[in-house]
């Protein structure tokens, strides 16, 4: 397994924003899903080793991220892209991978092809040395994106990657995960429902801080049939579902 | 991101397709990726090249050179303050240099690494070279030019030698100052904030007491109070910066 979390929680002053969440997954793509506040993001960061959980235990990819030499390992062979991804507007799109790159502790000798090769996956080879600052807002996040793929992880966290991108390069975003997914272990946080549909072998639906659903993307469309829950289609009628028989069993305890 | 997901790298021209003067097997995507590593590839300068063997890190080095008060535009403000603190200080013999050198530094250490400087900081905390690391050598980076500098400008003013050392130790205390109180409040604006007017009430507050305006520098006596002030700020600059505990 290289993600298995148990009974992790984390508190930012009264707000429960992760709360005893427990998961393991392998290899795939992973879809996490959940309306805004819910705790997606905040459990993305702690996967990330950037947001230390309030409680419970974490492996990654094997190791402790708690002990240092160990999160090292682990920082090595982790790609990420924040929800917020601040850009230095005078590099361009290959000092910017290539920054990142150097900051993953790549071997050095490797990194100009590794750079050439993310910046190309993200089809962005035509302006590899265009300044961040001239790009637009879809570019930006491909720029991320190439950042986040340019040392080959086996752990790839992504919050909200798509973003700011068109149809035509959400569809092509979503071959690249499932490329991607079957040599690594690929974590989408989105709140876009088609996303997961498309790309994920596995979801999990957060709300509140907790996962109240776990499987295939399949068995989140069944949960939806013949219940009336509102929604465009059938995924998005199980996500509907799901969250209001969660809402209601937590009115219920209340 | 027409060919997102089905890179060049996996295109491969089947033997034969390029007819009896190609070469049979050539991995186009893989020529491409080779010719594009070659026509992108950024030459570090000297100075960033001298930072990786010194640090023994080439992301530590490249993040050195890419500290906002060691742009060449910063490094420029702060020579030019100085400079004109030598000229201030050549016409009215006060040792306006000692004053401002340990002033300019603490901006400099405050907008040296953060949020807000940084734009991809919660990224960089996720990277292998630990931000803490990134933090402490860029803080020493610019604590040294400034500290060039201010040298400097004291020798071109002609201050007298305890003065022209003098501040050497109340500005490490005003630079662990600054640097103590951007991390813990994760702004560089109060970094610079706390340096300056920490500085500030130092000077006016040896003057009232009976010295004069050179006195926060030149004074013996306030040396072991201005290092074990910077010591305790280094102390908590250090805690801020912590490695997060209770990952598991």
């Amino acid at each position: 397994m290289n993600i298995e979390l148990t009974d992790l929680t984390r508190r930012f002053g009264r707000t429960q924003a992760v709360d005893g969440v427990s998961l393991k997954t392998g290899a795939g793509v992973f879809g996490l899903l959940g309306p805004n506040g819910a705790g997606k993001t905040s459990l993305l960061r702690i996967i990330a080793t950037v947001l230390p959980p309030t409680s419970g235990r974490i492996r990654l990819l094997g190791r402790d991220p708690g002990a240092y030499g160990q999160r090292k390992e682990i920082r090595r062979r982790l790609g990420y892209l924040p929800q917020n991804l601040g850009y230095y507007p005078g590099f361009t799109v290959a000092e910017f991978v290539e920054y990142f790159a150097l900051l993953k502790e790549m071997p050095p000798g490797r990194v100009p092809r590794a750079v050439a090769a993310a910046i190309e996956h993200v089809g962005l080879g035509d302006r590899a040395r265009a300044k961040l600052r001239t790009l637009s807002g879809g570019m930006l996040r491909r720029a991320g994106i190439a950042q986040a793929i340019v040392n080959e992880p086996e752990l790839l966290l992504l919050d909200e990657p798509t973003a700011g991108l068109d149809p035509e390069q959400r569809m092509a975003f979503r071959a690249l995960l499932r490329d991607l997914g079957q040599r690594a272990t690929v974590i989408v946080s989105t709140h876009l429902v088609e996303d997961v549909g498309a790309a994920c072998t596995e979801v999990a639906l957060m709300d509140a801080g907790k996962i109240v659903f776990y499987g295939t993307p399949d068995e989140l469309t069944a949960r939806g049939e013949g219940t009336g829950a509102a929604g465009d289609a059938p995924l998005e009628r199980g996500y509907s579902a799901v969250l209001a028989a969660a809402r209601s069993v937590t009115a219920a305890r209340s | 991101m027409s060919d997102l997901g089905a890179g060049r790298d996996d295109q491969t021209v089947p033997q034969g397709a390029l007819g009896d003067a190609g070469p049979p097997d050539v991995d186009l995507g893989k020529v491409w990726i080779s010719v594009a590593a070659q026509v992108w590839r950024r030459e570090p300068g000297w100075l960033e090249r001298v930072a990786g063997r010194a640090l023994r890190s080439p992301g530590l080095a490249r993040a050195l050179v890419t500290t906002p008060s060691l742009l060449l535009g910063w490094v420029i403000a702060s020579a030019v303050v100085l400079a004109a603190g030598a000229g201030a200080t050549l016409g009215t013999g006060t040792p306006y240099v000692a004053l401002f050198a340990p002033a300019v530094a603490a901006a400099g250490i405050a907008y040296a690494y953060g949020p807000g400087i940084d734009p991809a900081w919660e990224l960089s905390q996720s990277m292998a070279v630990s931000d803490r690391m990134v933090l402490l050598v860029r803080a020493l980076a610019v604590f040294g030019l400034n500290a060039a500098l201010g040298l400097a400008a004291s020798a071109a003013s002609g201050a007298a030698a305890a003065v022209t050392f003098g501040w050497l130790v109340p500005m490490t205390a005003v630079c662990a100052l600054a640097l103590a109180a951007a991390t813990v409040t994760r702004s560089a604006n109060v970094g610079v904030a706390a340096g300056l007017s920490g500085w500030a009430i130092t000077v006016l507050g040896v003057r009232a007491g009976g010295g004069g305006l050179t006195a926060a520098v030149a004074s013996v006596s306030l040396v072991l109070p201005y290092l074990l002030f910077a010591a305790v700020c280094a102390a908590v600059a250090w805690y801020a910066t912590r490695i997060p505990r209770g990952m598991s």
